[in-house]
């Protein structure tokens, strides 16, 4: 009889209607900046070897560099580097119950988005 | 308190807490590599091959690297227990994983082991 009750609950799992809440969505990217820097390990790893390898090989990591299309990846993967970075600390401190009431929660969450925008832009104009 | 989090009673605080750990010591090491790019700018091989030689470097790269490892590790096995419900998948997935980060981690100190 229980379960038959919560069957019959209404669901809504469209995700074109579901609005996140930010706290949710500096969530979901944290999670997804995480797996994103985890994928493109082995390319940061290539990079690194072939830059330390000798000076040919470096000249040709910053010409690979140089080129506009792979400094627009770069700015990419810098933003899924410091969102993770920024929203990791933030859930370092609600560890330790920084901040951890709803409207705090939703303050830091506007905190860490423009941390993010403002160091994505650093990054990208140091880079150009 | 913290102490008898950390035994057998409570599994999943000894997963909890490195993931914490790591977090901190790649914070703290990443910092620290940030502002030393900032401050040299090594804009040559030579330059970039002496920032990255001293021993201390080469040390706090391979804890760090150790700590990305061990908190990927756990990232992505959250991921996985998250959206892949098949349990054989997620094993030969989780599988692929492990090898992958021992192999990015060996990689590792070999490159830094030529420098």
């Amino acid at each position: 009889m229980k379960k038959n009750q919560q069957k019959n609950r209404p669901k809504n799992l469209n995700l074109f209607t579901i609005r996140l809440p930010i706290n949710a969505v500096v969530s979901i990217l944290h999670r997804a900046s995480g797996v994103a820097l985890f994928l493109v390990l082995p390319l940061l790893l290539l990079a690194f070897q072939a830059s330390v390898k000798s000076p040919e090989s470096y000249v040709e990591v910053a010409n690979i560099f140089g080129a506009w299309w792979v400094k627009l990846l770069l700015i990419g993967l810098s933003w899924a580097f410091f969102h993770h970075f920024f929203a990791g600390i933030r859930h370092l401190l609600q560890d330790v119950h920084w901040m951890t009431s709803l409207q705090k929660a939703r303050f830091s969450s506007r905190v860490v988005l423009w941390l993010v925008g403002v160091s994505v832009v650093i990054f990208g104009i140091s880079i150009w | 308190m913290l102490i008898e989090l950390l035994t057998d009673k409570y599994p999943g605080m000894r997963f909890w807490l490195t993931q914490r750990l790591t977090a901190l010591v790649m914070a703290a090491y990443l910092v620290l590599v940030i502002l030393l790019l900032v401050i040299v700018q090594p804009a040559r091989f030579e330059a970039w091959h002496a920032l990255v030689s001293p021993v201390w470097f080469r040390l706090a790269t391979i804890l760090f690297f150790a700590s990305l490892c061990m908190h990927a590790w756990l990232g992505v096995r959250d991921v996985l227990r998250d959206y892949v419900f098949n349990q054989g998948l997620r094993g030969y997935l989780q599988i692929i994983v492990d090898v992958l980060l021992v192999i990015y981690f060996v990689w590792l100190c070999f490159i830094l082991w030529n420098l």
